[in-house]
């Protein structure tokens, strides 16, 4: 990595000459990147990297495949010498239980609306910084960028007081609107700081070469750069939502009507619901809290492709 | 699953979903105007709000409650709103700050009390605490609510551990029901060379490493002290001659007598109770309904509420309590009972409510005779002992009052919680577990809960 | 209903920059534009965090607890809670730790997120997605629920890990092990765990990093005569770097922090005080607000002092562009 820079300069002139709205290079839909290589060493390769991928997924969910199975257990067989791994005999009472508590569908509404107010705030804000950060050249820029790094280092754990009082002094305690101006700039700097990665890392000439080719400079960006963005929107966007929908310690203090409670609220009232804590239930109720969040992805997933082909389309 | 259907996150939908959400702001806690903005302290037509905390309190005496007080307060609700004991401490904290937010009365553990008594939390409450029983009231919760002799927390329940144990398996082991803590000592380590359910890790009596609920039994009972106070100052009293003699006992019982792990706490000790991999532990008495041996399951859905199904459960029930007995931790001779580790919690009015005169009314109405009885029939130590008679006679229930009338709290300290926040006497008696010199162990921890406390 | 007001402003995004056509040098333009591009963002932060974050610095130099939230007045007491912080050895050996403690497990995770996110942008559509799919669970799942599955399996008598180790592998040794009972070993396990979490981040970020890299550039380089890894070394890593930049910086910022693992990690009976990290440690201070508050501040320089190389790189090579 001696020189990285002239690199991509060496590789931007020769996009600029092209004016095409680009194509992104590692995913095809063949999905082996880059140019096609023919020859049976190269499917070869291709399925064993399968594989290994399929194993490594299997790995990483392990756990989670662990919390499903404790839900369909009674809880008398969820801690026992001989684990149960896979729940043949089980029951689907844990899950119906939770299905029949309509304080969950309640937590569930709040929380669905705190995670999209949070979600389309925080993006469409951070967005515009970072456009301003990595586009402008001004006073101010390099303390701006520096300052929403400090912000994120500093520990929050002791900020809840203050938060708390800010809240109640502008009567948003137990508000959704409260909940969701904490979380907004708990989650901004953060995405500024991705966004404003996912723009720089789009060379500003493919936007110079469009505007030579007659499109305005608005018109360049959200022809050019826009698409190619959707994927670092993605990404930013996942962490928002996750944020939103599985925050738990500021949803503690700033909600304490059990009327207004958020999802992991819910779920901690589950634990304490009984003095023994019916794990089973408790696992039945986080497995349905992250339905919606494999919900969301593959609902963005899908937009992200599609905006990738009529990127692709239009040009 | 709104999202997902409409496809994608368009500004309408959000717009739609924040405005509905903002609207049941408006209508829930806004509109009765949750005795904020009137704050007239003159008490009619005021709601007040109860905090009460995890699940203790049944729904039968929350609708007492409730009812109760919306008739003798006529114009005035009372809301009751349940609190989770995880992340009880910051919502305290934060809300009985505000006065616009601030719950009128709210449930706190003992332990926790005392920190919110010295920062001024709470209203003075002596003149109440006179009224509602005085002396009755369980003393050692009255101590831990009150400053200077001025009492601002009143004690709510009470519960204290006893021991549960296998009458199969003491009986296979050829073994008696203790009667003298040493006693008790030997009959756990013959249970556990006997090992009579022939399981590999046995264990005499359940007695995992972090468990210093258990632990301070002993303390306790051979007349030592977690801490003392030596005028202003607290010190760690686990060096004390009486500590000393306690840990040797609670040192052999680890080594001996268990085997479960070291890195495990007091937690759900019914767990391997029911997988007979222990014949006794140590637990509040509401884990009667936690024990579920797998030879007495009827495998019958906890959903399911037609006769047929109930008449099973109790079949089940029935079982269980049969292979299973309670006794309370025996004292040093035959005929006492050891002084157990006691938990429970105060009941204590925020000094920023508004409505400080309801909030009285609703605490007469907690120690009423009749509230008080129910609290004692649903297996609480109620917070006026005069009622304890009234939890009934079952073997249960004995063992419970039994041991809940010579029970101990943790030091009345002002910052006694922080020293559980440490986890310092989890630490130690790990420590203890792990066959550490009781001595040294001993004076690095009163070192640490000195500095802790002062 | 401050969401409205944030709504209106969403309503089709006026242009982010003026309409006249862009004649002058990039990034040269008047800087009104961009000052209002930062305005919402500006706002959004100071009003949640800005008071907030002020407060704390504040506090750090008064003495202010619990007592003085219900109207004790607090008193200046200027340095002294950072000297007794700092003067404490027990608080160097804990920042001690957390600093190696966060620079593995920062290390690893950034190793296997990227290994990762490259194997998912080279394997077809239904391995990326099962990928993916997982990932996003590790990552999505109620931290409540996903350690106490952690805590079950690490368990000393009923643990999977044990169970898998001493009857499938026939290591009886391991039957009941005790994972957390030797701070070594309790870093080892929260280090799985951590790394679990954090790696879909890592992954899902660099991915869309390496998605952003334009076909031609490759191709370019391909017709250059660059083989794979060269191109990877080349042209892909230079152009994710920025990505990569933020993510090792936004790691080592939260795994220097780490708290929620560790904190239940050490309630499912770790000896508390051997295994501290400062996370945790300033949670266990969280009576006395400006003593957290202090501690936030010494994590504050910790961290710029780690990143600090970082920081100036990233900042210089933007100066450059």
């Amino acid at each position: 990595m001696s020189r990285p820079t002239s690199t991509v300069e060496v590789a931007r002139g020769r996009d600029a000459s092209a004016g095409d709205p680009p194509r992104r290079a590692v995913v095809r839909p063949d999905g082996t990147g880059g140019r096609r290589r023919g020859g049976a060493g190269a499917v070869a390769v291709r399925w064993l990297l399968g594989a290994l991928a399929v194993v490594v997924a299997l790995l990483w969910v392990f756990p989670i495949y662990w919390m499903v199975v404790s839900a369909f257990l009674p809880t008398n067989r969820l801690r026992t010498p001989d684990p149960t791994f896979f729940p043949v005999d089980g029951t689907l009472s844990n899950v119906r239980r939770v299905l029949a508590d309509p304080t969950f569908y309640t937590a569930f509404r709040t929380s669905l609306a705190v995670t999209a107010i949070v979600l389309v705030v925080a993006i469409l804000f951070a967005f515009l910084a970072a456009l301003a950060v990595s586009r402008f050249r001004f006073r101010g820029r390099r303390s701006f960028v520096v300052t929403v790094l400090v912000v994120q280092m500093i520990p929050a754990e002791g900020l809840f007081i203050s938060q708390y009082q800010m809240l109640d002094g502008w009567g948003l305690v137990n508000r959704v609107a409260g909940l969701s101006i904490v979380y907004v700039a708990a989650v901004l700097p953060f995405t500024i700081w991705m966004l404003r990665g996912f723009v720089q890392g789009v060379p500003v000439e493919l936007e110079e070469a469009g505007t030579v080719d007659g499109l305005s400079r608005t018109g360049a960006f959200f022809r050019i750069t826009f698409p190619l963005l959707a994927p670092g929107l993605v990404a930013s966007g996942v962490y928002g939502f996750l944020q939103a929908w599985n925050e738990y310690t500021l949803a503690l203090v700033v909600m304490t009507d059990p009327a207004r409670r958020t999802l992991p609220l819910w779920l901690q009232g589950l634990v304490e619901a009984n003095r023994a804590t019916d794990w089973g239930v408790v696992m039945a109720g986080a497995t349905l809290i992250a339905v919606p969040v494999i919900c969301f992805f593959l609902v963005v997933q899908h937009r992200m492709t599609a905006g990738l082909v009529a990127g692709a389309v239009k040009g | 699953m709104r999202i997902v259907r409409s496809g994608a996150l368009t500004l309408a939908a959000v717009l739609a979903l924040s405005a509905c959400g903002g609207g049941e702001g408006d209508d829930g806690s806004g509109g009765e105007g949750s005795g904020s903005g009137s704050g007239d302290a003159v008490s009619e037509g005021a709601e007040i709000r109860l905090w009460l905390n995890g699940g203790d309190t049944s729904d039968e005496l929350r609708t007492w409650l409730v009812e109760t007080f919306e008739e003798q307060n006529p114009g005035s609700t009372l809301v009751i709103e349940e609190q989770d004991w995880n992340g009880l401490v910051p919502r305290l904290q934060t809300a009985l700050t505000s006065e616009s937010q601030t719950p009128d009365v709210v449930e706190i553990g003992n332990t926790q009390a005392a920190a919110f008594t010295y920062a001024g939390a709470f209203a003075d409450v002596t003149d109440l605490y006179e009224e509602v029983g005085g002396e009755d009231l369980l003393q050692g919760f009255v101590e831990a609510g009150s400053v200077d002799g001025t009492v601002y927390a009143l004690p709510y329940y009470s519960g204290a551990r006893a021991v549960f144990y296998r009458k199969d398996l003491l009986e296979a082991a050829g073994l008696e029901v203790p009667t003298t803590l040493d006693e008790f000592t030997e009959t756990a380590i013959a249970l556990q060379e006997a090992n009579p359910s022939g399981t590999p890790a046995f264990s005499g009596f359940w007695f995992p490493g972090q468990d210093w609920y258990n632990g301070t039994a002993w303390i306790y009972t051979y007349g030592g002290e977690l801490a003392v106070q030596d005028g202003d100052q607290w010190t760690g009293a686990l060096s004390s001659p009486e500590s000393q003699e306690a840990l040797a006992e609670v040192q052999r019982l680890f080594t001996e007598a268990t085997s479960a792990p070291r890195d495990a706490d007091s937690n759900e000790p019914w767990v391997p109770f029911n997988n007979g991999e222990a014949a006794m532990f140590s637990a509040p008495t509401w884990a009667r309904w936690s024990i579920d041996l797998p030879e007495c399951n009827k495998g019958v859905d906890p959903e399911d509420t037609s006769d047929e199904a109930t008449a099973l459960r109790a079949e089940q029930q029935a079982c269980n309590e049969e292979r299973t007995g309670i006794f309370p931790l025996p004292g040093p001779t035959a005929g006492e009972v050891a002084t157990v580790f006691a938990g429970g919690s105060n009941i204590a009015i925020p000094a920023k409510s508004q409505n400080q005169e309801l909030a009285a009314e609703l605490i007469r109405l907690i120690f009423s005779e009749e509230y008080q009885t129910m609290l004692a029939e649903g297996g609480l130590i109620p917070g006026n002992s005069t009622y304890t008679s009234a939890m009934g006679d079952d073997a249960y229930s004995q063992a419970a009052i039994a041991a809940a009338l010579d029970a101990k709290l943790t030091p009345p300290a002002e910052k006694w919680a922080d020293v559980e926040g440490a986890r310092i006497l989890e630490d130690f008696f790990q420590k203890v577990a792990s066959g550490a010199d009781l001595v040294t162990t001993a004076a690095e921890t009163d070192r640490l809960i000195a500095d802790t406390l002062s | 209903m401050s969401a409205l007001p944030a709504g209106r402003a969403a309503t089709p995004a006026p242009p982010p920059f003026s309409p006249a056509p862009a004649t002058g040098r990039r990034r040269r333009r008047p800087a009104l534009g961009a000052h209002l591009l930062l305005v919402p963002a500006t706002v959004g932060i100071l009003v949640g965090l800005g008071y907030p974050l002020a407060r704390q610095l504040v506090l750090s130099f008064q003495e202010y607890g619990l007592a003085q939230q219900f109207g004790r007045p607090a008193e200046w007491v200027g340095l002294d809670n950072y000297t007794t912080l700092l003067s404490d050895p027990y608080v160097w050996a804990v920042i001690g730790r957390s600093i190696a403690f966060c620079l593995v497990n920062a290390l690893l995770t950034m190793a296997i997120g990227m290994a990762l996110a490259v194997l998912m942008a080279r394997v077809g559509r239904a391995a990326r997605m099962t990928l993916q799919v997982s990932m996003l669970l590790a990552w999505g799942t109620p931290v409540l629920a996903t350690m106490t599955v952690w805590q079950w399996l690490f368990d000393s008598q009923y643990g999977v890990v044990n169970w898998l180790l001493a009857e499938p592998l026939g290591m009886e040794g391991m039957r009941y092990h005790s994972w957390l009972i030797e701070p070594l070993s309790f870093y080892a396990v929260a280090t799985v765990v951590v790394v679990w979490m954090s790696v879909p981040f890592v992954v899902f970020t660099v991915y869309a990093g390496l998605l952003q890299v334009p076909a031609e550039t490759m191709e370019a380089a391909q017709l250059d005569g660059a083989n794979a890894w060269q191109r990877f070394r080349l042209v892909t890593v230079p152009m994710v770097k920025p990505v990569l930049f933020v993510v090792l910086l936004l790691q080592v910022i939260w795994d220097l922090r780490v708290f929620t693992q560790i904190y239940v990690l050490q309630r499912a009976g770790a000896p508390t005080r051997e295994t501290h990290l400062l996370g945790t440690y300033i949670y266990s201070l969280a009576k006395e607000f400006s003593m957290a508050g202090a501690m936030a501040t010494i994590m504050l320089v910790l961290t710029l002092a780690l990143t600090a190389f970082y920081i100036r790189r990233m900042l210089r090579q933007e100066e450059d562009l």
